[in-house]
């Protein structure tokens, strides 16, 4: 396959970025997105460019490293897919790409492709943990879960982070993000004595970041890789009031 | 308590639910205020008697006028706070980005939002402070019980009957729909209500309730432009008439 990509480049944080065109040519279409990108930046580097700088780690869909603008969606044209996941075949012969860096003041542009998501982590340092004892591991199943409450649980815990529902959002908000993460533990036995206080301390880490309002648009849940539903944003706001009510 | 009223105006989420509160008080608004105007329907004396005892409630009238001004205020203010929040939180927009299942009234809410803003004034301007079309303004309407009071009934037809006026409203009452067909699906969000038992059920309310709505308030310009609602002479005109046919009636 033979491609046009039209890049961000941006040398530093502080530097002025541009949009720059490259070709492409023998592309697989077996390739990953990303594999498409390595390809660019080999040829990049024999020439004695600078490679493109991009995010990726496990390169299979877990662990929410890569991210990307392609083509104006969040991890490509594909539902429920990662970058890393996304293949050439679902692009054809000749097109344009244009790729671009997610684009949030809250994730400032590190180089080119590569933001900063550690706004994520400060959020999750409010309160997406819980207290327990030190010790031996607990039984397993010594605390009974009801198993629709598992599965909700599990739904937020597939949450990897990625910042896709931030970059797709007209207002950036981390909204299904900080839902998803506090769902993830409020379903469960053990979330429940921080619940509230954990609401209140993780919008509030959101806000300071400076991620926007959510305005229930939805496109964040149809973005996410992780398919999570904005029902648990309707479950942060019900938590986020019952605490701003009735919490001390 | 503090606390409390800090939270309340700066988290986006507790100003995300004054927005939606205020947005549900207009709203009742808007139900009250159709009610009443669905009583053109029921001819001059009804309309004009319903806002003669509108202004009957005297103090009572002025206090429903304040808390409307409040909503409105309250919603005007979380929509300037989000809006800039919102606008700061990405202060450098993507060449090419493409929504996936937003809609595109959830989208523009601004702006629906500011065109309804911007009617109300006209529309306060016209039929409470008669500054538009003023010739039509000060007609009187002698009620049944003898009190002279304010024509509403002919202000009303007079003025639909410029079809630039009647434009004019579709227009602004289409805006209106645009805005109303997300607001009330998204307060119920806001609220924290969404639940696989009913949520198909949320997803069609806000739609369904702004076609309503904006078919209930339009039916009276339109009415009015094809001739159903008819101004004073007219009506005499077929009531006489009428008359005529009840005596032809009688006389067989
Ligand atoms: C006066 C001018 C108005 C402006 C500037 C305005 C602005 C807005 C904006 C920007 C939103 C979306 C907030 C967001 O995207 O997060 C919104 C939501 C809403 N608006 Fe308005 N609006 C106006 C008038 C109205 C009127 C007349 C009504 C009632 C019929 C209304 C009812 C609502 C409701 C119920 C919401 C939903 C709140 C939520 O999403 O939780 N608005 N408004
Ligand atoms: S690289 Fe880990 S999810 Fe894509």
């Amino acid at each position: 396959m033979k491609l046009t990509l039209d890049i961000w480049r941006q040398k530093s944080a502080n530097a002025e970025g541009k949009m720059v065109s490259y070709e492409v040519d023998d592309i697989s279409p077996d390739m990953s997105f990303l594999e498409m990108l390595d390809v660019l930046n080999e040829r990049l580097l024999e020439k004695g460019e600078d490679s493109v700088a991009f995010d990726h780690d496990c390169r299979e869909g877990i662990c929410g490293m890569c991210s990307l603008m392609i083509n104006g969606m969040p991890h490509g044209p594909e539902r429920a897919t990662t970058t890393c996941q996304l293949h050439m075949r679902k692009f054809h012969d000749g097109q344009r790409i244009t790729i671009e860096p997610w684009r949030a003041s809250s994730f400032p542009v590190v180089k080119d492709l590569a933001v900063d998501r550690s706004a994520f982590d400060r959020i999750v340092q409010k309160g997406g943990f819980i207290s327990a004892n030190t010790g031996n591991a607990p039984d397993a199943n010594a605390i009974p879960i009801p198993k629709k409450d598992a599965d909700i649980a599990m739904d937020a815990a597939a949450c990897i982070g990625c910042g896709a529902c931030v970059a797709v959002c007209k207002n950036s908000s981390a909204m299904l993000f900080v839902a998803a993460k506090a769902s993830h533990f409020g379903h469960l036995p053990q979330g429940q004595p921080e619940r509230y206080e954990r609401v209140i301390k993780m919008v509030e880490q959101a806000d300071a970041e400076g991620f926007g309002s959510c305005s229930n648009t939805y496109d964040c849940e149809a973005a996410c890789p992780k398919e999570i539903s904005v029902r648990h944003i309707a479950r942060l706001n019900r938590d986020y009031l019952r605490a701003s009510l009735f919490g001390e | 308590m503090v606390t409390f009223l800090a939270r309340l105006f700066r988290s986006s989420v507790m100003i995300k639910i004054i927005m939606a509160v205020s947005g549900l008080g207009i709203i009742g608004f808007l139900l009250a205020h159709l009610t009443g105007n669905l009583l053109m329907f029921g001819g001059p004396e009804k309309i004009n008697a319903y806002g003669q005892s509108l202004r009957d409630l005297g103090p009572v009238l002025w206090l429903l006028r304040g808390g409307i001004l409040l909503f409105f205020i309250a919603h005007i203010w979380s929509a300037i706070m989000l809006g800039k929040r919102n606008r700061a939180a990405r202060p450098i927009g993507y060449a090419m980005k493409k929504p996936i299942k937003a809609t595109v009234f959830s989208r523009t809410m601004m702006l629906s939002g500011l065109t309804v803003f911007a009617f109300v004034a006209f529309h306060l301007a016209h039929y409470t402070f008669g500054k538009i079309q003023p010739e039509f303004f000060n007609r009187e309407y002698t009620l049944h019980d003898g009190r002279v009071t304010h024509n509403v009934y002919e202000m009303v037809v007079y003025g639909f009957e410029n079809p630039a006026y009647t434009l004019l409203y579709v227009l602004c009452m289409t805006l209106l729909g645009f805005h109303l067909s997300h607001a009330l699906t998204s307060a119920m969000q806001t609220f924290g209500l969404n639940n696989p038992k009913y949520s198909k059920f949320l997803r069609r309310l806000g739609p369904s309730f702004a076609v309503i709505i904006v078919a209930a308030y339009l039916s009276i310009p339109v009415s009015v432009i094809t001739g159903i609602l008819k101004h004073k002479a007219d009506i005499e005109h077929t009531a006489l008439s009428n008359e005529g046919g009840i005596i032809k009636e009688m006389k067989q």
